[in-house]
């Protein structure tokens, strides 16, 4: 548990979850189970803080932060309240490379606005290059199964977003394989700002998608402890597998290419069965016999 | 309103000749149908309609159920309504008692079926849409099935239809059929892809109350804010139920959980300050205020005063209503089915029905179909519990793992349309209940691998789980390259690799499931059967192949 070299302290994340009341709409828990057991079994401790309308976000407390998706009633009083009392420590967080997470809702909120069918338009932070219009109650709201490429491999989800969101400058979280991601026009997925993720995709997003879930942690990591990881590279690698083992989980001693290099890897066949069945689901077969290739023992 | 009178006078003239247009063989064309819809047109010529449609219906449900397609409940209304769009309208004006709705997430057949108990013991022919087939299309099933070629029901006298109404169909019907009493039960978050978000329900409800005459009441549960205000703005009649019992307890545990849960209502209706509660039974199920404008719960009219929990399912509850108590035993498990008891007491005081058929009535239903259903395999028991949306879910979960006896559980979550694609959900669910409280665990359906995932994450070990998918993924057939089948040697050691633990070989299919958990449960225990709503019929379909149940659409109401 204990790092086996300078430190005499466990590892510490602290995530923030924004509005974890009001924007709890998709399953948004599961992305925190997530984060929170991949840290765990690590040896890593992941602490979560709630915070709701009304709080002040610090940029110093937090190394990564989360903010899920909400109905429209629920999002209105939020988007106001991520202006007036985040607003700035969000930008911080953010120019400084903190890991942001945000979906659906969320991800709305965080690009420049949302322009609903009916009724003023919903400002946004801007920290997205990008802008969402609902198109009317006669458009077909995006609702389904879908999968994107990113990096190189997949991420796949559910998606269910009234809005239409266009990318100004920003670049996309990935290409939409099947589904209809941003906008069902462009093949956009998500939108991208340094360290900043968003995305429709939930289902709940990080635990069928493991490798996306390590990569936040890792980006966490290297900002907290970034000179210790590059100088002591064994240090996330240490002997947390006792800890692992103490929990019950199996963790693999093999490195695998595709999981990120700074953190242990974990037993993830489930995860990766559950990610090449959603594949299938969407036909896409030879992807999920990639995944099924490569993560399987 | 049709209250104590046959509504319309029944047609003696059915015998003469109708107009040209009627005798055209069904389906009729487009200009026809646009032609019968106007208002105030002859009755008889509606009747010959009516006949028509009913023959139509009737046919393709025999079709349907000789060709295995399902039960075949849908499909008669989906076809009569095609020939003669008003027919809900037509057959519906017949009932000599009228009609009741129950509509809501959660509770709805158990309520109904309930009240049907009730009527049954009060004397009249009660009549209903069975079996989950709740949509527009179901209710006019429930009126085909029993209506005659002649466009008239059989034996419409005494009779008094029960219509379970899916949330997002009720202001359609409440416009064909004006209902006596219509009780809503809960609004939770429910196939959010399907409904759209919880407030689109709440705005059609809203509609829907609308429309009612004042001569409807409605029944309303005090205990949850949405429904509580639905009443605000309802000319007639309002009748609240809620649980007054502060003493039921909040374990440590369950306080634990409940923090974990995810809300659909936290907002004040009036001013949308957070709602503060003086006491919260699961959810947002409670005793609630406003801080700011003061709204509150409605004292409910009908209340449960105490409740004894005797056995697993057996629940004692006492419930007042207009200065008189009573005790009545429900036979089913979790607090969910004493607010199901409690809004089938407050529909039947609605009607004027005395205590006594209420308690036989309450005391003596059956569970019905998932609903906590029993049947016997091979001297073991099978409870068979749905669990649709996240509440369901959790409530279910709270009644199985809440007095510290290990089960033997199996899980079936199905993402088909009935079901709602998306599975999101699970990850509301208090799952981490469960670790170290079953027996045995087996998983199915075909969204298994994000259950057991699920479940993974809430700190059940994988070994503990046998996962036994709907079906195999094409890419386990093929994951062998060329080369690899080239090389048996690889394909050994792949052989090898599978046999470790946590790469087990896997099973498919719902029938290798069931035998699975059916195998793992020793004689004389109980396996609780957890599945979604596709799910749940297709153990029914397994169990009747095995002879353990007779075939659903052979109910005992027709």
């Amino acid at each position: 548990m204990m790092s086996p070299n300078t430190t005499q302290q466990p590892l510490t994340l602290t995530l923030g979850h924004l509005y974890p009341d009001q924007l709890n709409l998709y399953g948004d828990r599961g992305n925190i189970l997530t984060l929170r057991r991949r840290c765990q079994l690590r040896g890593i401790e992941l602490r979560v803080v709630g915070l709701g309308v009304g709080d002040a976000l610090a940029p110093d407390e937090y190394d990564m932060l989360f903010i899920g998706g909400g109905q429209d009633k629920e999002q209105a009083p939020v988007a106001d309240d991520l202006h007036e009392m985040k607003g700035i420590g969000l930008w911080a967080a953010i120019e400084d490379d903190m890991p942001v997470l945000a979906v659906c809702g969320g991800y709305q909120l965080l690009a420049h606005y949302y322009r609903p069918a009916e009724g003023p338009d919903m400002r946004g932070l801007g920290v997205f290059d990008a802008w969402t219009e609902h198109k009317g109650t006669k458009v077909p709201r995006c609702i389904g199964n879908v999968a994107i490429s990113w990096n190189g491999q997949t991420l796949v989800g559910f998606e269910n977003h009234g809005g239409r969101t266009y990318l100004g400058t920003a670049k996309p979280l990935g290409k939409v394989l099947k589904g209809n991601g941003n906008n069902a026009e462009d093949q956009t997925e998500g939108a991208i700002y340094r360290h900043a993720y968003g995305t429709y995709l939930h289902g709940s997003l990080l635990p069928k998608n493991p490798h996306f879930a390590d990569h936040l942690i890792e980006l966490a990591l290297q900002r907290k402890y970034g000179d210790r990881a590059i100088t002591e590279n064994d240090l996330f690698n240490g002997n947390h597998t006792n800890k692992a083992a103490e929990i019950g989980a199996t963790v693999l001693e093999l490195q695998k290419t595709t999981v990120s290099p700074l953190l242990t890897p974990l037993e993830d066949s489930l995860e990766w069965e559950a990610h090449a069945s959603m594949l299938e689901r969407l036909g896409l077969y030879s992807e999920a016999a990639t995944i099924l290739r490569t993560h399987k023992s | 309103m049709r209250n104590e009178q046959p509504s319309q006078p029944l047609s003696p003239e059915i015998d003469q000749s109708p107009p040209d247009s009627t005798l055209e063989p069904a389906p009729l064309p487009a200009a026809d149908e646009e032609m019968t819809r106007k208002p105030q047109p002859k009755r008889q010529q509606h009747t010959m309609r009516a006949g028509l449609a009913v023959m139509a219906g009737r046919t393709a449900g025999a079709i349907s159920r000789r060709l295995h397609l399902g039960g075949g409940t849908s499909i008669v209304g989906v076809v009569a309504q095609r020939v003669y769009p008003d027919i809900i309208e037509h057959l519906a004006t017949e009932l000599e008692h009228g009609s009741l709705m129950v509509t809501g997430t959660n509770g709805k057949t158990t309520t109904s079926s309930f009240i049907a108990a009730i009527l049954r013991d009060d004397g009249l022919r009660v009549w209903r849409n069975r079996e989950g087939s709740n949509l527009v299309g179901g209710v006019a099933s429930s009126l085909v099935i029993r209506a005659q070629p002649n466009g008239h029901l059989r034996r419409a006298g005494k009779a008094i239809s029960i219509l379970e109404v899916d949330e997002a169909a009720l202001p359609k019907l409440v416009d064909a059929i004006p209902p006596r009493v219509i009780v809503f039960t809960n609004l939770f978050r429910d196939q959010l892809d399907r409904y759209g978000e919880v407030d689109s329900i709440v705005t059609k409800w809203k509609q829907a109350i609308a429309q009612l005459p004042d001569t409807t009441t409605l029944v309303l549960n005090a205990d949850d804010p949405t429904i509580a205000q639905l009443g605000d703005s309802f000319a007639g009649r309002v009748l609240y139920y809620g649980i007054d019992d502060l003493s039921l307890k909040d374990d440590p545990a369950e306080q634990e959980a409940e923090r974990h849960q995810v809300l659909d209502v936290r907002t004040c209706s009036n001013c949308g300050s957070d709602y503060e509660y003086s006491k919260r039974f699961y959810s947002h199920m409670g005793h609630y205020h406003c801080p700011n404008c003061g709204k509150q719960r409605p004292t409910p009219d009908v209340r449960v005063t105490h409740v004894q929990m005797d056995t697993f399912d057996r629940i004692r509850i006492q419930i007042e209503s207009a200065d008189e108590q009573r005790e009545i035993v429900v036979p089913l498990p979790g607090l969910y089915n004493i607010y199901n008891a409690l809004a089938a007491t407050s529909v039947s005081r609605a009607l004027g029905i005395g205590w006594e058929p209420i308690i036989s009535g309450i005391e003596q239903s059956k569970p019905v179909f998932g609903r906590g259903e029993r049947i016997q395999a091979d001297g073991k028991t099978m409870r068979l519990l749905l669990a649709k949306n996240p509440t369901g879910f959790n409530e279910v979960l709270r009644t199985l793992f809440s007095d510290g006896i290990s089960r033997h559980i199996l899980f079936v979550l199905n993402d088909n349309i009935a079901d709602g694609q998306d599975i999101s959900w699970i990850w509301d669910v208090d799952f981490e209940r469960v670790p170290g409280q079953t027996e045995t665990l087996v998983i199915s359906g075909t969204r298994a691998l994000d259950l057991a995932l699920r479940l993974k994450y809430a700190g059940v070990a994988e070994k503990n789980m046998s996962i036994i998918p709907t079906a195999r993924l094409k890419a386990h057939r093929n994951t062998e390259t060329p080369r690899q089948k080239r090389l048996k040697k690889k394909r050994e050691i792949k052989e090898q690799l599978a046999e470790m633990p946590g790469s087990q070989e896997r099973q498919y299919g719902i029938k290798i499931a069931l035998d699975s958990a059916l195998q793992q449960t020793p004689v004389g225990e109980t396996l609780f059967v957890v599945p979604t709503y596709t799910g749940l019929l297709e153990v029914h379909r397994e169990l009747e192949q095995r002879g353990f149940t007779p075939h659903y659409w052979e109910g005992r109401d027709a």
